[in-house]
């Protein structure tokens, strides 16, 4: 392939370039030229920037040319497929009895076996990103939505994705339709060997309509899994979606996920991340507010141990007036873990009665645990309210004495001041369910870690 | 039998002592106040008897029916009886108050041997409770002790005293900030846990508490030594005359 490739190349990188000429003729929409060019030409930007590093700003934290030493093989199909036990054993308590449409993405590939999507009739579409693009009617409306991402053309871990992405789901719901039950799309790895993973999720919510969905990234078989998965949002005129990320992948993983979402008219957003697992997650989130009115409720609990490391990192535009942005992100760090959050906040000329607040808070409970919070605004209209606040600090002694004195076991008074921080944010997921799900898997954190 | 020798006190950090040699002995059954003027070291006191970390004993004892406290853990003070009502109660958002209090009041019955009780069981106690105490049912579904007022973080003191059925209370300034009907409504929730298997320290400044609570002793803290006891008179004598008198002599 003919293209500039960076002097400072890691054997990494080549790899995965290497890795992209292998398989490019057999990924999805190979045989479409726009398609093809799509992907070659992500490629080539890659190639040009290389895995991020820490002398790149909004990379600053987190090292992935450091980090990534080995580029494991694109996926490929397992040789024993995953099945409904795997499932289960997966998703756990709460979720396992979830009453929800699921879609099943094993490794690089969706399975339909395991996917329940019947009985949509008229009001939604979901169907695996390979066949969207197989269809004549369809391939059209992909390429115009993967040209048109949030995420800078100098987005390395983007331009890896759309360069390599092997499936994914793409969700339609249609005008003014009401999906109560939530759709549950479920990431695992069935392969027992090493492998990178690429995913591109395409969700449209019409005008008018609500939905719930939830992505879980897990891991089934391998734990040696390089995760990048990129989740392409688009909410309409009035519509209202509940969009939430579940990731407990067991380490080593390492997980790349980006969140790119565009909200219109009136649109009410409300997007949740619960991080518990890889040794390394980096979770961005592109909003951008096209149209007036709309809202986004942004909110995630991350809770680590050992040395894990996860990075939340936004980018919300406020690029139309009269829109709101709600951010409450909480870590909890044990051991030697890291958390990072970065929070940048634009509000565009014009973009007046913008109304936004932040927060970021770590809990350390481990004495070499580390909270680096990084909360940035941009402000460049003159009738906006806006803030923005970290903390970070250890269990508060007043508080678990008092827990302590009313005959509480140290223990137990730690993990009910842990619920409570931790569960602040969790009281932002909507759906019942789901909250009390992610709930028990706090709790199930906690005497995990102590253990 | 509460009794408290020699006991010396200083903060982890400072050299200072704030306790300077405390004697104090309470018989089981029996009510006592102690009154003394603002940083004498009273709340100092309830604390270290509760186990709180701050505080460094460098001489003495505290023992509870013959048993040293000063090596258990706060729970297990709890566990052995105790109950400090505190003169600031602690706001714990996040923390809902009937499942602190469920969970408090089965590690103290587990603890002490006794049977846990059932949702069912314990929100009947519960509700019996509060309802004695004027404790609404609002109050009981926030988060513990948040958004509070100063007089309804006093009651749910009380209450909870009344659900963890201790052996030995220790009610420092309960009596602050509350109204006249609720002082009453305190008082009547101490006495009734008033017996011959309950001995209760007040701290207070009011000797009007005393009317309701009447106290079988009254000791004068002040400067960290214990420098009169006397009958419930004393009360009375102090509310007149003031501190000045002990201020110069534990000088
Ligand atoms: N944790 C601490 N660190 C430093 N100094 C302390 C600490 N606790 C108490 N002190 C000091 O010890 C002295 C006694 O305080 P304490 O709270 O026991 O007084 P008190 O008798 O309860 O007063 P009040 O009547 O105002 O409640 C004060 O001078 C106070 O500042
Ligand atoms: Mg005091």
């Amino acid at each position: 392939m003919n293209y500039a490739v960076q002097s400072t190349e890691t054997e990494a990188e080549r790899a995965l370039r290497e890795h992209f000429d292998a398989i490019a003729s057999e990924l999805p929409g190979a045989d479409d030229a726009a398609f093809a060019k799509l992907r070659s030409d992500a490629m080539a930007r890659f190639a040009k920037l290389g895995l991020p590093h820490r002398r790149i700003e909004e990379w600053k934290y987190t090292d992935l040319k450091a980090a990534i030493k080995e580029a494991y093989p694109p996926a490929k199909d397992a040789a024993e497929p995953i099945d409904e036990n795997d499932i289960y054993d997966v998703l756990g308590r709460g979720f396992d009895e979830l009453l929800c449409y699921r879609i099943v993405v094993a490794d690089g590939r969706l399975v339909p076996e395991l996917s329940h999507i019947d009985g949509l009739g008229d009001r939604m579409e979901i169907r695996s990103l390979r066949e969207a693009v197989a269809d004549d009617d369809r391939r059209a409306w992909v390429v115009a939505e993967l040209e048109g991402t949030l995420a800078p053309d100098n987005d390395p871990v983007v331009a890896l994705n759309t360069a390599l992405m092997s499936d994914g789901a793409v969700i339609r719901v249609a005008e003014g339709a009401e999906i109560n039950r939530p759709i549950h799309v479920v990431f695992v790895t069935g392969a027992t060997e090493p492998e990178t993973v690429s995913l591109r999720n395409l969700i449209e919510v019409g005008v008018g309509a609500r939905a719930t969905i939830l992505e879980t990234y897990s891991t089934r078989r391998t734990p040696q899994v390089l995760r990048n998965s990129v989740t392409q949002v688009r909410v309409g005129a009035e519509a209202r979606l509940a969009h939430i990320k579940l990731q407990n992948q067991a380490m080593p993983a390492r997980d790349l996920a980006t969140w790119m979402v565009r909200l219109h008219e009136g649109a009410q957003y409300r997007g949740f991340q619960f991080t518990i697992g890889s040794a390394l997650s980096r979770n961005q989130i592109y909003l951008r507010f096209e149209e007036p009115g709309a809202s986004a409720h942004l909110a995630g609990a991350t809770m680590l141990w050992d040395e894990q490391h996860s990075d939340t990192t936004l980018y919300v535009d406020h690029a139309a007036p009269e829109c709101t942005s709600r951010e409450l992100f909480k870590y909890v760090l044990d051991d030697r873990a890291r958390g990072v959050f970065q929070g940048k906040v634009s509000v565009k000329p014009g973009a007046q009665k913008t109304d936004g607040k932040q927060m970021a808070q770590g809990l350390l409970l481990g004495q070499f645990a580390e909270f680096d919070s990084k909360p940035e605004l941009e402000i460049f209209a003159d009738d906006v309210v806006c803030g923005h606040g970290s903390t970070s600090g250890q269990i508060d002694e007043t508080q678990l004495f008092y827990l302590r004195a009313r005959g509480l076991p140290e223990e137990v008074a730690r993990a009910f001041l842990i619920q409570a921080f931790i569960g602040e944010a969790l009281a932002e997921v909507e759906n019942e369910e789901i909250r009390e799900a992610l709930r028990m898997m706090a709790a199930a954190w906690l005497s995990h870690s102590r253990a | 039998m509460l009794e408290i020798k020699n006991l010396h006190v200083k903060t982890a950090e400072d050299e200072n002592e704030i306790l300077r040699g405390v004697d104090l002995t309470i018989p089981e059954g029996e009510v006592h106040a102690i009154m003394g003027p603002n940083g004498s070291g009273k709340s100092t006191l309830a604390y270290v008897i509760a186990g709180k970390e701050d505080y460094e004993v460098t001489e003495g004892d505290i023992l509870w029916k013959g048993e040293s406290l000063l090596e258990m853990a706060p729970e297990e003070r709890a566990a052995a009886g105790l109950f400090l009502a505190f003169q600031y109660p602690v706001e714990i958002p996040g923390v809902a108050t009937m499942t602190f209090l469920r969970t408090a009041v089965n590690a103290l019955r587990k603890a002490r041997g006794g049977e846990e009780l059932d949702v069912a069981g314990f929100m009947r106690l519960a509700r019996e409770k509060a309802d004695a105490l004027n404790v609404s049912q609002e109050m009981l579904k926030r988060p513990l002790n948040v958004g509070f007022s100063g007089g309804e973080k006093k009651r749910m003191e009380i209450l909870q005293m009344a659900l963890l059925e201790p052996s030995l209370c220790i009610l420092d300034e309960t009596d602050s900030g509350l109204d006249i009907d609720a002082l009453r409504i305190v008082a009547e929730g101490v006495n009734a846990l008033r017996g011959p298997e309950r001995t209760i320290c007040v701290i207070t400044h009011y000797q009007r508490l005393l009317n309701y609570i009447v106290p079988d002793r009254v000791h004068v803290l002040s400067k960290g030594r214990i420098v009169e006891s006397g009958g419930k008179e004393l009360a009375l004598e102090l509310e007149k005359s003031g501190y000045a008198a002990y201020q110069d002599e534990a000088a």
